[in-house]
């Protein structure tokens, strides 16, 4: 069955970043210099003329993208300057805005007017929420006790219900993901209990980020680190620890002790992050699309108003740590609304992507080898010369 | 006649003839044959050191005959015969024995090859006692020039002789100069106009008082040899000959009739002829010099294909590459987004040529303007089909895609083909008429492919530009440009050498019987009325020997090939 | 002693003997029975050279030019293709084998179908045993 060629799909993927891709004749060196690609996953080459040739159920099937954590050497190595880390990573973008159940991914990422409407959107409407909120159970001055503006149990609430709708979101994303990976247009089926057996893939690469590691130089893995550490660990202490966290100045230290060296990895990380991208070294610092601009950004200001808010709250001044608190946490809630849509639904994409691209590799070498085995023939049996 | 004093030389060639043949064995022998003044052996004949040893024996023991027993004569004839030359001995005393291309080269049995030696070197001996010192005639170099076709390679050399001060007939079967190149827009990779191209120099070449330009016209005969030609030009089309024709006198003549494209229509599986929307490139060229890009019902295009190689790199039509049709392509690509910059236009290519100066980067400017190339292997050739309505287009190429590995569709609106170059259908009568040779596709072969690739095996008649092989502008001008320096070197000696070896008619044996007087190709064999007798015009004959063997009373001599000769050579072998 | 045949060759320059050069130069092996006697072109050979080589004591004649329509000169081949079917009648009646005389076309470019052409009719000849005339002139006095 011959697959239709979409030549027009090329012009929707610029929007993505793959400006270049047009100019790759096929030579093979990013291929053959990629410190990742190796059988059965050969990238990016292949993946660029999927891309090319528009592709479209191909490109959406396939794993590549997220065996890909952008060294570089590719676009160094490449003679004809088509940028193929970068049209990886404009892969990624895409595959984020096919995975996203709702569809609004797609908006976002083609337009940064589209994606600052609707962070401007959720921040005052969060801000307007809250502070109608706040007014009607206490008063702006208080900030602990009794008459609180925003008491730490309402406030926990208010994470959990966000992020019970979060993950209904992205656990319908992944869902989409082992759809399109994993089944569709698959000749073979992983067994359930192959699943079973390489699931501990799973946390062991969320919690490690071990292949990026691999790209050769360590040290933007540990940059990616600290920014994961730092995050992780502020999630738990602010899901399980919020009381404590808003609790008077009299906080326990272990909680400070946790609280302070995640924010400072957090804000190091991140920093370091934006100004790579602003003076443009290493290999993505070179192409910086607007959805990795907002990314930062609001990261940065997440992280910069959770410490002016720490920090005010525990000078004593209850109503400015109110009102950075405010400000703080409608920060959050446009931050996490976003977490399906856009770049930042990778922290379960790519762990996905590591354990699913296993289970691929035992399915399809198990049935290679089951259909290469010679067939035994029945022993002659004492046949007279 | 006196018994005459020969040297023989037999050479080892290192170990190429010596490892199979015993030289020293044949030297031995021959050197107690009768005549034999001396027979020596050396490792390398036609070295300077083994030259000068016949030199030397020539003047101090008194040699009027040589015999080389070494290489094949079309290797070194030409330098042993030198040799004699400047050991004042006339050229022509020199016989040569091939014992390695055509004995030790070919055999490994030491016995025989040495005894096959021995007799080859025999024949040698014998036969060179009949050689007899023969000079070479000169004749005057007509300074006019013929030049066959009117394209650019025609007005290329034709000015090259003109503004060199000689007179050029410059013959053009079409009524228009200009050739294939005046049916194209522009060229690439430089996207120069080819009208301006041509312009220049048709204007130059119809306003130049040098140049006779005859359109409409056509070769009828060449008589003659080179620097003497006589050309009978006549109105092309017609048949036999007329009273319109002129005779003119050359010196020499280049051909530079060009070629003609393939017709699509042998190709079913692209649909040409039945496909309305399925082009050839020059059928796109006439649009592009209208300056409109549109369908046969009059839309604009919004899906281009480009398809390379049709009738050339392949094994049911023609094997070779016709060069320039993969830069053409990547013309076309350009011109499409050009002028339609919301097309798309997909390139399906073998592989591509891009050899030249400015190719690659020509190449790399298709990609950035987002040309999609699609491989395709040269046994798996795309399939043009009509779409269905629901398709949004034309038409659906469908090709295995080498780089993706995918078997694939490929919308399309239009599709252009890239037809190859063929030998033109008259190829092979003007090539009579010349007396050149023609390859096994048709096209015309020239003296040594590497070393000599304008002159011919005929002398005084040049090729240049595609009537040869595919080729593109640079190429052709240079070629043209190299045959007419040829002829102006000739021109400049102002002298044709004509070979010393012609037949000669005794006329106390002929007979009159004029049977050798329609046997010559070149009409060399002239009847003296008044004598009744037959004589052979030694400029034009070129030494086949036809009428030498025809010949009832045997009075035709072969210079340097006589009877006498030829029957030593059979003796020697037989002994 | 076994039978070797000799066989003379007359070869035009243009084609066969290029092509016989060609041969040497690929290091194509063929049996070396025949001499080769190069002429310009297979015009030249008059019919009488086959009978002086047949008189003298041949095996075998074979005389080579070049294809039909790729003669140097023209059309030189063709005389040699006319007068090549007389010949043949004449020998026949001298009781001169068919295998014997052979006229064959051999282009510049084919060398190795001039060492195939050698070969067989060197095989041929050798099957058919000495020509009469040679046995009759008892030359063959090789020792090894």
């Amino acid at each position: 069955m011959a697959i239709r060629v979409n030549p027009k799909l090329i012009d929707e993927l610029r929007k993505y970043g793959a400006e270049d891709v047009s100019m790759c004749y096929h030579c093979g060196n990013c291929s053959a210099v990629c410190p990742h690609s190796q059988e059965p996953y050969v990238f990016p080459r292949r993946s660029l003329r999927a891309l090319q040739m528009g592709l479209e159920s191909r490109m959406r099937t396939s794993i590549e993208p997220w065996l890909c954590y952008y060294c570089g050497q590719c676009s160094d190595q490449c003679p004809r300057d088509a940028e193929p880390g970068e049209t990886m990573m404009s892969l990624r973008r895409w595959l984020i805005s096919q995975y996203d159940v709702t569809g609004l991914g797609r908006y976002f990422y083609r337009s940064w007017k589209a994606e600052l409407a609707a962070v401007l959107l959720v921040f005052v409407c969060t801000v307007a929420g809250l502070v109608l909120y706040g007014s009607s159970v206490g008063s702006i001055h208080v900030y602990d006790g009794p008459g609180a503006f925003l008491p730490s149990e309402a406030i926990h609430l208010f994470d959990f219900l966000l992020a019970g709708a979060l993950v209904v979101f992205l656990g319908l994303n992944a869902g989409r993901m082992w759809w399109l990976t994993m089944i569709k247009d698959r000749k073979e089926r992983a067994p359930l209990s192959l699943y079973v057996r390489r699931i501990h893939l799973l946390p062991l690469h969320f919690f490690s980020q071990m292949r990026y590691a691999k790209c050769g130089d360590t040290g933007p893995w540990l940059v990616h680190f600290c920014v994961v550490f730092g995050y992780v660990t502020m999630l738990v202490l602010i899901m399980g620890f919020l009381e404590a966290m808003q609790a008077g100045p009299e906080i326990r230290w272990s909680v400070h002790a946790f609280g302070y060296a995640a924010s400072a990895a957090l804000l190091v990380a991140t920093l370091m992050m934006v100004r790579a991208r602003l003076v443009k070294s290493g290999p993505q610092g070179h192409h910086t699309h607007t959805t990795d601009w907002m990314f930062l950004l609001l990261l940065v200001v997440l992280v910069v108003t959770g410490i002016v808010q720490h920090a005010v709250h525990r000078l004593g001044y209850e109503t400015a740590a109110n009102v950075a608190y405010v400000v703080h946490l409608s920060i959050v809630v446009t931050w996490f609304s976003r977490y399906p849509f856009t770049k930042w639904s990778h922290i379960i994409y790519r762990p996905l992507a590591m354990y699913f691209a296993e289970v691929r590799r035992e399915v399809s070498g198990t049935h290679a080898r089951q259909s290469a085995a010679p067939v035994a023939g029945p022993q002659l049996q004492g046949h007279a010369a | 006649m006196a018994e005459p004093r020969i040297g023989v030389y037999i050479c080892n060639c290192g170990t190429n003839i010596a490892k199979v043949v015993n030289c020293d064995k044949i030297c031995d022998s021959v050197s107690k044959l009768p005549g034999v003044a001396v027979a020596r052996t050396y490792k390398y004949m036609c070295s300077n050191p083994g030259q000068d040893m016949i030199v030397q024996d020539v003047k101090q023991l008194d040699l009027d005959r040589v015999v080389v027993v070494a290489c094949s004569p079309r290797m070194h004839e030409r330098t042993f015969r030198k040799a004699l030359r400047s050991a004042g001995l006339n050229e022509y005393l020199l016989e040569m024995a091939n014992i390695r291309e055509q004995c030790s080269w070919v055999h490994d049995d030491e016995f025989a090859a040495t005894n096959k030696a021995e007799a080859l070197t025999r024949a040698a001996v014998r036969r060179v006692a009949y050689h007899e010192p023969l000079e070479r005639l000169s004749a005057d170099m007509c300074p006019n020039t013929l030049v066959l076709g009117g394209g650019i390679a025609g007005l290329t050399a034709a000015l090259e002789m003109a503004d060199a001060g000689h007179k050029v007939f410059l013959v053009e079967r079409d009524d228009h100069l200009g050739g294939n190149l005046a049916r194209v827009d522009l060229t690439a990779p430089y996207l120069d106009s080819a009208r301006d191209l041509l312009t220049e120099r048709i204007t130059r070449a119809r306003e130049s008082k040098n140049v006779q330009v005859m359109l409409g016209s056509a070769l009828k005969n060449l008589s003659g040899f080179v620097g003497n030609f006589v050309a009978t030009i006549g109105p092309a089309g017609s048949e036999g000959r007329t009273e319109q024709e002129t005779s003119v006198d050359v010196g020499a003549v280049v051909v530079c009739t060009g070629y003609k494209e393939f017709d699509a229509s042998r190709i079913t599986y692209f649909g040409y002829g039945k496909l309305p929307n399925v082009i050839t490139s020059f059928e796109f060229e006439r649009m592009l010099r209208a300056g409109r890009i549109e369908t046969k019902e009059g839309k604009t295009p919004q899906y281009v294909a480009i398809v390379h190689c049709v009738g050339s790199r392949s094994q049911e039509f023609h094997g070779y590459c016709s060069r320039v049709c993969c830069m053409t392509a990547l013309k076309y690509a350009h011109e499409i987004k050009s002028a339609l910059p919301d097309s798309y236009v997909s390139d399906l290519y073998i592989d591509m040529h891009a050899f030249g100066k400015g190719h690659e980067d020509f190449y790399k400017q298709s990609s950035e303007a987002k040309t999609l190339f699609l491989m395709y292997g040269k046994n798996e050739h795309p399939v043009i089909k009509r779409a269905a309505p629901e398709d949004g287009c034309e038409m659906l190429i469908e090709v295995v895609e080498k780089l993706s590995g995918e078997a694939i569709e490929i919308p399309a609106d239009m599709v252009i083909l890239m037809v190859g170059m063929e030998a033109r259908a008259d190829a092979d009568r003007v090539a009579r008429l010349v007396n050149i040779s023609q390859d096994k596709e048709g096209w015309f072969i020239e003296s040594h492919p590497k070393l000599d690739p304008v002159a011919t095996t005929t002398e005084g008649i040049f090729i240049a530009g595609t009537c040869a092989f595919p080729k593109d502008i640079p190429d052709t001008v240079a070629q043209a440009r190299a045959a007419a320096a040829r002829i102006l070197g000739k021109i400049a000696r102002e002298k044709i050498e004509i070979d010393a070896v012609f037949a000669e008619v005794n006329e106390d044996l002929c007979s009159g019987c004029r049977m050798c007087n329609e046997l010559c190709p070149y009409s060399a064999v002239e009847f003296d009325s008044e004598k009744r007798r037959s004589r052979v015009n030694s400029a034009l004959c070129k030494a086949c020997g036809g009428c030498v063997a025809a010949c009832p009373s045997s009075a035709i001599k072969a210079r340097h090939f006589t009877d006498q000769q030829i029957a030593a050579q059979i003796e020697g072998v037989l002994l | 002693m076994s039978f070797e045949p000799k066989i003379v060759g007359f070869l035009c320059n243009w084609c066969s003997y290029a092509g016989a050069d060609l041969a040497g130069t690929s290091r194509i092996h063929y049996p070396p029975n025949l001499r080769v006697i190069r002429v310009m072109c297979s015009a030249r050979i008059d019919p009488t050279f086959v009978l002086m080589a047949l008189a003298g004591g041949a095996d075998g004649v074979l005389i080579c030019g070049c294809h039909p329509g790729d003669c140097h000169y023209s059309e030189g081949n063709y005389k040699a293709m006319r007068r090549y079917p007389l010949l043949k009648q004449m020998l026949a009646q001298y009781g001169v084998e068919e295998a014997r005389v052979r006229l064959e076309w051999v282009s510049a470019s084919e060398g190795q179908r001039f060492a195939d052409v050698v070969t067989d009719m060197t095989e041929k000849i050798h099957a058919l045993g000495p020509s009469r005339i040679r046995a009759h002139l008892q030359l063959d006095k090789v020792e090894r």
